[in-house]
């Protein structure tokens, strides 16, 4: 099998849609300036790319309910889509949607959180909140441009974009899908704008990537998406593709939060990984796109290790100078652009480059404006904080190999569990969903002992609370080398109550006193980031986010990338932390729908599994704990998706981590539907986290004899998961 | 505020801002490297570039005094002793300016 890119669309500081992007990207013009979004009084550096024209630019009504980041989303995804001339019914077409995030719909919301803040009494507008977090993007794609066949929502911070395409590709492999639209969006705000400036990574002048002088980065805002296609279908089509995306690979550093690794050894390892994924040898890449963010580190490291990697020579650029740091875009931007380079036979170049840093003279920087080349093959790479790096290898058609259709079988071999009962491994890990009492909030036993702290001093709690549950869980699966296992942690909300604390000091005492050490820990992937360096975790490492079912998907995550052998081994967990704020907002929600709001007891705790190919566990003689039969997502108005029938309905269960009613009609027409069911209410109440603790639950069962096979069935507002385990 | 009350001060927030949890501040000697070589030695705190930050930004918020950028910080940030005399000369020129 073959991927082909056959849609593009781009919103940019340099024009909205990808010819305007392109013409003034050749022409080495820049789209920096002094941001006017939001007063930037106070702020040390202020030049940023931001986008022009949006307001005129027409979303579907109601206009309101569109974040800027939702907005600049829908118009590229939109343009891809028609570019590429996929058909109207993405479900029967069998088309997913891909998005990476970080901020999401941050801008509207920082002054509500910093005037929560302050006067936490304060209430009636708190919805707008659900417009902030990252799968709120995702929701409303799916409802303007779906529905689609498959959705997902993921962040890694500055690399989200690239990832999105990884993500696709995997879909791809697995042949459930014809095609997938996957891209990046963010929108700039001063939460990222104060933090890059208290990281002293922020250039006051337009930037200059790879320049002797480059003080930094500036930051931008956009979308970019792709239209990932089979190539059979493509061709039925008779389409011709834009590019292939002929190789990825992703890896974490394990490094620190937001320093580069010195030696760009994961840097290395990833861009030679997604070299040997496509085919290719070093000698076959006539151009890097590279992440090139015009930091004094990035920049050095970056260019040796692409020389190391590619070749001494091989000409680089970065779009950096041109658009500035689109953070989650970035990696799907930087894609499309690489992708255009390889159609067009162009090279595009580094604008403010200048005078070459003697350190990033090992390879040959294209300058000034765009030139004509032959370009068979071209990589780009996309490394975000905490050490999550991804290159891509986007080629002409046929160029390198062709994808084998992979569907390995993936087999649990630990689990754990960390709620008010304590920290509880695979076996025991079933008291966790057992004990059903409620009203006891923030109940869980003291962490620091169970902590390096001197190594985990820059942990949040939710941090803290993934770093010990997939230590344990990764524990019992025994012998497993961190450098080659990767990391997924479910994202419900990210950090609202340090975000608002965050802005309240930038609003009130002004941007010089935002935290530099407190930055880092407001983007969604920086509990995943903090918990990959903890535990010395190296491989694929991002989060999922899909509102109360994150940890499902970060488990069907994980089973995925797999299940593609994209990696031999994922830890997948959600840990959720008390947030005062998202407390607020979830019984407000609730309290509408006339819901169980007095039910709501919002408890806190963490779930993990140990996820690895079967071949892998069976070759390295780990203990197989489950298999997983199936695993599925879907959205309301779906099918309901056929489920393999269990093999002895007396030794089977079905666990359901939020709640039954909905989930006995939903079985009603599969062969589940005698299975007993268990309504799964977490140790401490209902909360985020409870599908991974249900999760682990079931594989505890399973480990104690309890059950021969369980069904974790999990229904939360318009959306589902369903994962099957049983006796190995 | 003379200097050993500042040093004194300067050490709580160090521990505070740092997240150095369980560390006592009093245990911190004056004359201990802030940053460099990992924790091989037990006079160094191994601090690094983002905590350079932090610091930065808290002694400024606290003490009114800011540390300079680059090259100049790293003698003012050797030790606790180094950037209290920091603290207290700056604030001396400040003093005498207005006097």
């Amino acid at each position: 099998m073959r991927i082909w890119i056959t849609g593009i669309g781009l919103v940019t500081p340099l024009g909205i849609g990808a010819d305007a992007t392109w013409t003034r990207l050749v022409r080495g013009e820049r789209g920096l300036v002094p941001i006017t979004h939001f007063s930037t009084e106070g702020y040390r550096a202020s030049v940023g790319g931001e986008v022009r024209g949006l307001a005129s630019a027409s979303v579907p009504q109601p206009e309101a309910a569109w974040s800027r980041t939702a907005k600049m989303a829908y118009l590229a995804a939109h343009e891809a889509i028609r570019a590429s001339g996929i058909g109207g019914d993405r479900k029967r077409g069998r088309v997913g949607l891909v998005v990476g995030g970080t901020t999401g719909g941050m801008l509207e919301n920082e002054e509500l959180l910093a005037g929560v803040f302050a006067d936490p009494g304060r209430s009636g507008e708190l919805r707008g909140l659900l417009s902030h977090p990252l799968w709120a993007t995702t929701d409303r794609l799916h409802e303007a441009l779906g529905p689609f066949a498959r959705v997902r929502t993921l962040s890694s911070a500055c690399s989200s974009g690239a990832n999105a395409l990884v993500v696709a590709a995997a879909w791809l492999l697995a042949g459930d899908l014809d095609a997938v639209v996957a891209g990046g969006t963010d929108g700039l705000c001063r939460l990222t704008l104060a933090g890059f400036n208290a990281l002293g990574a922020a250039d006051p002048h337009p930037c200059r990537p790879f320049d002797v002088r480059r003080r930094g980065l500036n930051l931008g805002e956009g979308a970019g998406f792709v239209v990932l296609e089979r190539s059979d279908r493509a061709r039925e089509r008779a389409r011709t593709p834009l590019a292939e995306l002929a190789g990825w690979s992703l890896g974490g550093e394990a490094h620190h939060i937001t320093n580069p690794e010195p030696t760009g050894a994961t840097a290395e390892r990833v861009m030679r990984g997604a070299l040997a994924r496509a085919g290719l040898r070093a000698g076959d890449i006539d151009y890097v796109n590279a992440h090139g963010t015009a930091t004094p580190s990035n920049d050095s490291v970056e260019c040796a290790a692409i020389a190391r990697a590619i070749a001494p020579g091989v000409a680089v650029s970065s779009s950096k100078g041109q658009l500035g740091h689109t953070l989650a875009a970035a990696g799907a931007i930087e894609a499309a652009i690489t992708a255009l380079v390889v159609a067009r036979q162009m090279l595009v170049p580094t604008a403010g480059l200048e005078e070459i840093d003697p350190a990033c003279a090992s390879v040959s920087h294209v300058v000034v404006e765009g030139r004509r080349a032959r370009v068979r093959a071209a990589m780009t790479n996309a490394f975000g904080f905490g050490g999550m790096d991804t290159s891509l290898v986007l080629t002409e058609p046929e160029l390198g190999r062709e994808h084998s259709p992979s569907h390995r079988s993936v087999v649990v071999t630990g689990a754990a569990t960390l709620t008010r009962a304590g920290l509880l491994g695979t076996t025991d890990s079933v008291r966790a969903i057992s004990e059903n009492e409620s009203g006891a909030i923030h109940s869980l036993p003291p962490l620091e002992p169970m902590l390096d702290l001197e190594r985990a001093r820059r942990l949040d709690r939710s941090a803290r609370v993934a770093a010990i549950v997939v230590g344990r869980a990764l524990e019992d699966a025994r012998g497993l080398a961190p450098e080659r296992t990767g990391l997924i942690l479910g994202t419900s909300f990210g950090s609202i109550d340090a975000s608002a604390a965050f802005m309240h000091r930038i609003l009130a005492k002004g941007p010089r006193f935002a935290s530099p050490a407190e930055f880092p820990n407001l983007v969604p992937s920086s509990p995943v980031g903090h918990t990959s360096i903890y535990l010395g975790l190296r491989g694929p490492v991002f989060a999922a986010a899909e509102l109360a079912a994150s940890g499902e998907c970060a488990a069907l995550q994980a089973l995925e990338l797999i299940a593609a052998g994209e990696c031999d081994a994922i830890a997948a967990a959600d840990c959720q932390e008390a947030d005062g704020i998202i407390e607020r907002v979830i019984a407000a929600l609730f309290a509408e729908g006339g819901g169980r709001a007095g039910a709501m007891t919002h408890g806190v705790g963490g779930g993990a599994l140990v996820l690895e190919a079967e071949e892998g566990a069976r070759a390295r003689g780990a203990k197989v704990i489950a298999s997983v039969v199936s695993a599925i997502c879907w959205r309301n108005g779906d099918d309901p998706p056929v489920l393999p029938p269990p093999r002895d309905v007396v030794h089977a269960q079905v666990l359901s981590p939020r709640g039954t009613s909905g989930v006995a009609a939903w079985l009603a027409t599969s062969s589940w539907c005698d299975v007993p069911r268990v309504a799964c209410v977490g140790s401490g109440g209902d909360y985020e986290a409870l599908g991974a603790i249900a999760i682990a639950g079931a594989v505890s069962r399973i480990a104690s004899g309890e059950a021969t096979e369980v069904l974790v069935v999990s229904l939360a507002r318009g959306r589902g998961y369903a994962i099957a385990l049983s006796v190995p | 505020m003379d200097e050993s009350q500042l040093r004194s001060e300067l050490k709580e927030l160090i521990v505070k801002e740092l997240n150095l949890q369980g560390r006592d501040p009093a245990t911190i000697d004056d004359d201990a490297l802030l940053f460099g070589p990992p924790p091989s030695s037990t006079t160094c705190l191994a601090l690094d570039s983002l905590d350079a930050l932090q610091l930065a930004m808290s002694v400024e918020e606290r003490f009114g005094v800011r540390v300079p950028e680059g090259d100049e910080a790293r003698p003012i940030f050797r030790s606790v002793r180094t950037l209290a005399a920091h603290i207290c000369s700056t604030r001396a020129d400040a003093s005498s300016r207005a006097g």
